[in-house]
């Protein structure tokens, strides 16, 4: 059958398809290109938003409420000590935490449920628990022993020792952890920022009366596990002193937070307390004087100690105060 | 004449060429000015160079204009105007408008202008696909983004008290090859990792105090070795994955809220109190007997399950470590390095038979910071024991768990926490044979379960076999029957 032949496409009602099929996607990619900025910008608002959401929450977690003390200066105090020596305590902490606008918290040994038999001191541990629940968002807790005392408040502890730089150039490295002879050395590279526990080494070994910690989960598991029934049950012969060896000894997790800077930073031992290192002795101008020992030991008495170095501490404050 | 008259006559206007506008020279009014007479005021000089800048964006738009108009939908039909006319006429509505109702007739289209290469394409993309099935759904299940089952590392425990101590016998290689066989079928399956560790009693412990707390040590291995994984299993030996089919993702993790519970108190065999309150007991707790922050005083700890680092299923007697998750965090790390300790040891390795399992317990109860981050799984989730393991099993109510409501009273037997006991009409997903080497048959259970878990999980070809063999076997059976009863 022969075809028909017309001279030009005949026109019909009904819309090719093919015209339709090869404009459409045409005007549509070139929508599409016009488009393409604002979408992509739309995108990546959206993704900025997203971004700033997330940083948003995870400085939640940081977030410290105006007014948060930088520091909570503890000390357990033993309330059968006389009122004065009590009071001279609290009133030398309290001038040094209002200079710097830290915190401070004296609980009684007596306040927390130890386990019969154990030694008193060991209500150092709960008492730190404590003042990290009582200030959630304060980064540090400085523990001071009941036998210290602040003698040059002019620095904060900020300056003298928490600054990461600072830290890092003071801290002792590769040192055995208990002198003179434990193979655990302190790690010998250890950034200021990770650190999370300081103290100073005196003689015998860790010395606890002076320490900071930085409060977080790194703290409540190590302030829990120091304050294991097993440990208190054990008889450490300087009950949670020993602990306190025995666990950063034999825990590489504790071990990698600990910084030790030298004795006379944080600890100085006043000249007749036994067991300071040579250069560990109190001198004047140091920030702490401890009586390192005065209440464990029957012969010496903490307040008669105390008596010269207190009197001296008063005399600079007045002196301070009249200027 | 000044210089501030215009120096051309004949282009008129000012002597940029761009300043001529088809305006000027339409109205003429540019001559007007240029006829020499008229001086060149200030005024006009203004309204010249606001008409110029005036000209200027229209000849912007002017030059783009088809561009622009071409790039928007309803200006692209040119000269067509009237073919749309007319498809509107017959009320289509507008092509673009429909482009989705239209899409299935676009891709008719397009298949069959290129038919035929589109065949063989698609052809070959489907070959591939059922060729390289198993292949491509491993690699996709694995892929940390995708499937996610990289994310997930299997210790198997393999050669438990073996070596040294003593030697193992037919049935002990039949277990071990099972169960390795079973893991190994359930792994690559899902795409996760399998790390099987020997737990032989090995020299370097036998004479230490360490002897046989190995756990801690193996899954510091395993993390070790597998860097980029988040949870680690632990399975003992004697334990069987019954359902291969079911992913650890969709059978726990990716609802961690309500397939754990972290409140001790909802089943809590050992009694452990909580919240906790100093150590002693003592009832006249000195004044700070609760020191705790909030947080581990909660029963939920902060109620996120993205704080969960371990979850431990607890059978009849306390926790139980045949079969739990642990996950890479600071936090784990913290729980690796304190779950042994050579004090703990000296004064409880007599006590704690159980070793590592009784050591955590311990911990659990005594050292607050671990409870925010523990969340407890029912035991029939991953865990599940044979009948004669922590008493008999009791069996699943009439209606089954869904019909048990806490209020009415109903006995809930084997659902919900306290289930313990493995439930084929409920299809639990492992079973570990626990405490079999103590007066139960180990090889009898490993089989008896192997078999199970095959015949639940056939094929629907193999189901029709096997209806099709019992039918005609019964049939045969029936025809023997009346032929014998004919013939008595």
């Amino acid at each position: 059958m022969p075809r028909t032949q017309f001279p030009y496409p005949r026109k019909s009602s009904m819309p090719s398809p093919y015209t339709s099929a090869r404009t459409s996607p045409y005007t549509r990619r070139r929508t599409l290109k016009a488009l393409a900025p604002y979408l992509l910008a739309g995108l990546a608002l959206l993704c900025l938003l997203i971004w700033l959401g997330s940083g948003g929450s995870s400085s939640a977690a940081t977030y410290r409420p105006p007014g948060t003390p930088e520091v909570v200066i503890v000390t357990t105090i033993d309330p059968r000590l006389s009122e004065s020596y009590k009071k001279n305590i609290k009133e030398n902490r309290q001038d040094y935490a209002s200079r710097h606008g830290y915190a401070t918290f004296f609980p009684n040994t007596t306040d927390y449920d130890l386990m019969p038999n154990s030694p008193e001191t060991w209500s150092t541990i709960p008492a730190l628990r404590h003042a990290m629940t009582k200030w959630p968002h304060t980064p540090w807790l400085f523990y001071l022993t009941g036998t210290a005392l602040i003698m040059n408040p002019a620095e904060s502890l900020q300056d003298k020792v928490l600054e990461p730089r600072k830290l890092e150039s003071m801290m002792i490295t590769d040192r055995p952890v208990v002198p003179p002879d434990s193979v655990i050395k302190t790690f010998s590279h250890l950034r200021g920022e990770r650190v999370d526990f300081v103290l100073t080494q005196d003689r015998e070994g860790l010395a606890g009366g002076s320490l900071l910690i930085r409060t977080g989960e790194w703290a409540k598991f190590f302030l829990d596990a120091w304050y294991d029934p097993l440990y208190r049950s054990y008889n450490f012969q300087k009950a949670e002193g020993h602990a306190l060896e025995h666990i950063v000894q034999w825990h590489g997790t504790i071990l990698a937070k600990l910084a030790l800077v030298p004795q006379r930073i944080l600890n100085s031992y006043s000249r007749d307390s036994g067991g300071g290192n040579d250069d560990g002795l109190y001198q004047e101008g140091d920030f702490i004087a401890n009586f390192h020992g005065c209440q464990r030991d029957q012969s010496r008495n903490c307040e008669e100690e105390m008596g010269p170095l207190m009197n001296r501490w008063r005399e600079l404050r007045d002196q301070e105060r009249r200027k | 004449m000044s210089l501030d008259r215009s120096p051309s006559r004949e282009r008129g206007g000012w002597s940029s060429p761009g300043l001529t506008t088809p305006f000027e020279e339409a109205n003429g009014k540019s001559y007007g000015g240029l006829d020499g007479k008229q001086d060149v005021s200030w005024a006009k000089a203004r309204a010249n160079s606001a008409r110029v800048q005036d000209s200027q964006g229209q000849g912007f738009i002017s030059r783009h204009y088809r561009r622009l108009s071409e790039s928007l939908p309803h200006f692209a039909h040119g000269g067509q105007e009237d073919r749309f006319a007319e498809k509107e006429k017959l009320g289509r509505g507008r092509a673009s408008r429909t482009s989705f109702k239209e899409l299935p007739r676009r891709l008719g289209l397009l298949l069959s202008r290129r038919r035929k290469p589109v065949a063989v394409f698609v052809l070959m993309l489907l070959a591939v696909f059922a060729w390289f099935q198993k292949p491509i759904s491993y690699w996709y299940r694995r892929t940390s983004v995708l499937g996610g089952g990289s994310k997930f590392v299997i210790i198997l425990a393999a050669n438990q008290g073996g070596g040294v101590m003593e030697w193992k016998g037919a049935r002990e290689w039949a277990i071990e090859r099972d169960s390795v066989k079973n893991k190994k079928r359930y792994v690559s399956e899902w795409g996760y990792e399998l790390d099987i560790v020997d737990m032989s009693t090995k020299k370097r412990y036998a004479h230490e105090w360490r002897e046989s707390w190995e756990k801690v040590d193996v899954i510091r291995n395993a993390m070790r070795k597998y860097p980029n994984a988040e949870w680690f299993w632990w399975l003992d030996l004697n334990t069987f994955v019954m359902e291969p089919t079911y992913s650890l993702q969709s059978h726990i993790f990716n609802h961690l809220d309500r397939t754990t519970y972290r409140d001790i108190n909802v089943y809590n065999p050992l009694h452990i109190q909580h919240p906790p309150n100093g150590t002693s007991g003592d009832p006249n707790a000195p004044q700070y007997a609760n020191y705790l922050d909030p947080e581990c005083l909660s029963a939920e700890g902060d109620g996120d399950p993205n704080s969960i680092n371990l979850i431990i299923p607890q059978d009849c007697g306390g926790f139980n470590l045949g079969s739990f998750f642990v996950r890479r965090s600071a936090w784990t790390d913290r729980l690796l390095d304190i779950w042994w300790d050579p004090v703990f040891y000296e004064q409880k390795h007599m006590e704690w038979e159980h070793k590592e399992q009784d050591a955590l317990e311990y911990i659990y109860t005594n050292q607050p910071w671990v409870r925010p981050h523990v969340a407890f799984i029912s035991q029939r989730l991953v865990n599940a024991f044979p009948n004669g393991a922590c008493g008999d099993d009791r069996g699943l109510p009439d209606g089954g768990c869904a019909a048990v409501r806490p209020g009415d009273g109903l006995d809930p037997k084997e659902c919900g926490v306290q289930g313990i006991h493995y439930q084929e009409r409920a299809r639990d997903f492992v079973v570990n044979m626990a405490g079999c080497e103590w007066g139960r048959d180990c090889w009898g259970e490993m089989y008896n379960f192997r078999q199970l878990s095959n015949r639940l999980n056939r094929s629907r070809w193999e189901r029709f076999k096997d209806w099709w063999g019992d039918s005609m076997e019964k049939s045969k059976a029936e025809s023997e029957q009346q032929q014998q009863q004919q013939q008595g």
